[in-house]
């Protein structure tokens, strides 16, 4: 990931998006375990061989919380989840379209790939949110 | 054999020090250890020392104002476990029979390298969809009421008490009681959590003087506490979504040093917990096995973990009210305990103590439970 040096976007972070701009994790061949984000060797099992699999784009809230303070960069409020994807994944982002009042523990969330800025050679950093279902990306 | 014994702790005051730095404030820790040991320093065969931010070589300047340079020394970095890892690197080394008295040190000057709310380390995926601290165990907090169908109000009782404690206590952070009131008036920080329910930015040290039994018995005078466990474990990876309510981490560390002290979580007379935030205490006493799941803040509400109660929880004030400079914290709570089972506690004794659990949690990692999670069990 990232390797690339004439691509128009990076990752957020190294290794969280494939090629194609999917949000990407491990999958064990052994024992079925997915992770986010991805390993080199399960924990479940201990298999070396861990595949890269792009993780499903539906999944339910766990928890969330509505931030008033952040680290620099971040502008509050905003609101944070934790959304369980089917594989069994549990992955943190952002929860956009919707008002603070109206996020609920157990609703379906959409997992989208969306920019989060720009770096320092103007190339867009790609991220990813969650929205409500059925809604478009911002 | 190889038993380990605390012989002698200090510590400054936690609170905001604008005037000094990690070393002069792990300075005055470790000469009031020495001075409380009543040891003679030139005995000192090592030294850990636990720190967070304040760069490399933090324990060898400690070292070089207190005439001990030369004595082996490692630094020690474990997230808000690490003054804990510190201690635990000590008891270890006097296990070994390598040493027979070593200083564990760790000090922190917070105010000069945080502002606000601590984060995960910055190259951490969930530092990057913007995760801080306070996020996470708002996060936790949400879920805890909803499953568990306690109300905003209990939880607020956490800071009430431990506030109360730290007013008792001469070197904590805050020195004023708070209400309920004032708790669910404060700042929101992390919806539910609102800034009373957070740990404060703090500056401090600690330190303790840890001793092989032979040393205690000719040096103890009856003072030395026995330090029974020292346990410490990482979080695992997680291939499934687990319960946020649940500590698996903690659970299996005071496992580790339940079987390791022979001292269950019946027989626990106290203890000190990382509550970094008013949910972790909840978190943690029940990863514990000192309360049923789920139960911890009824407890609260009928006063079992008062000072005066069934099973005090934090009565230095904890770092919700004593502070958290986060390298010192671990050492402060060994600090604490020992002043308890001595009965050198003043208006904060609890009587009758005779076994006290420190606990410490810190850290976060995308897809991990916890970093680093510490049990110790001292016993008089």
């Amino acid at each position: 990931m990232g390797g690339d040096p004439d691509r128009a976007w990076v990752p957020f972070r190294p290794g969280v998006l494939d090629e194609e701009g999917r949000v990407v994790g491990s999958r064990c061949p052994s024992c079925e375990a997915h992770f986010f984000p991805a390993r080199q060797v399960c924990s479940r099992c201990l298999a070396e061989d861990l595949e890269q699999v792009a993780l499903s784009t539906r999944g339910t809230l766990y928890t969330y919380t509505v931030l008033h303070q952040a680290a620099p960069g971040f502008e509050v409020p905003f609101v944070l989840g934790y959304v369980d994807l089917p594989e069994g994944v549990r992955i943190l982002g952002q929860v956009a379209g919707l008002e603070p009042h109206a996020v609920r523990i157990g609703m379906e969330l959409d997992l989208h790939v969306e920019p989060f800025g720009e770096d320092e050679e103007r190339r867009t950093i790609m991220g990813y949110r969650f929205r409500p279902e059925g809604a478009r990306g911002g | 054999m190889g038993d380990v014994f605390v012989l002698g702790v200090g510590m400054t005051r936690f609170g905001k020090h604008p005037d000094r730095d990690a070393t002069d404030l792990g300075v005055e820790a470790a000469r009031a250890a020495i001075r409380d040991a009543g040891i003679d320093p030139r005995r000192i065969q090592g030294a850990y020392c636990g720190h967070v931010f304040q760069g490399m070589t933090t324990g060898q300047r400690v070292l070089a104002q207190i005439g001990l340079a030369g004595i082996p020394l490692a630094n020690v970095e474990n997230a808000c476990s690490s003054g804990a890892t510190a201690i635990r690197e000590g008891y270890l080394s006097i296990r070994a029979k390598e040493h027979d008295v070593v200083l564990a040190l760790g000090t922190e000057h917070l105010t000069t390298r945080f502002r606000g709310a601590l984060t995960p380390d910055e190259d951490d995926v969930e530092a990057g969809v913007g995760l801080t601290m306070p996020g996470i165990y708002a996060m936790r907090a949400r879920r805890y009421l909803e499953e568990y169908g306690v109300t905003r109000e209990q939880l607020a009782l956490i800071p009430v008490k431990n506030k109360r404690n730290a007013a008792q206590n001469p070197v904590a952070h805050f020195d004023e009681p708070v209400t309920l009131e004032q708790v669910l008036g404060s700042r929101p920080i992390a919806d539910p959590l609102n800034l009373l329910d957070c740990s404060p930015v703090s500056d401090g040290a600690a330190a303790a003087i840890l001793v092989s039994a032979s040393v205690a018995r000719s040096l103890g005078d009856g003072r030395a506490i026995r330090l029974a466990a020292s346990a410490l474990r990482t979080g695992t990876v997680e291939s499934e979504p687990s319960s946020m309510t649940f500590e698996p981490l903690t659970r299996a560390t005071a496992l580790d040093a339940y079987e390791r002290s022979g001292v269950g979580p019946e027989d626990v007379r106290f203890a000190e917990v990382h509550d970094c935030f008013s949910i972790a205490e909840a978190l943690r006493v029940e990863g514990l096995g000192l309360f049923g799941q789920g139960e911890y803040l009824k407890a609260v509400e009928q006063g079992e973990a008062d000072i005066s109660g069934r099973l005090p929880v934090n009565p230095s004030g904890g770092l919700l009210g004593k502070g958290h400079p986060l390298g010192a914290t671990g050492v402060a709570q060994v600090v604490e305990i020992v002043r308890q089972l001595r009965g050198e506690a003043g208006d904060r004794q609890i009587p009758d103590a005779k076994i006290g659990l420190a606990h410490c949690r810190g850290g976060k990692a995308a897809g991990v439970e916890g970093a680093a999670c510490t049990v110790q069990m001292l016993v008089r």
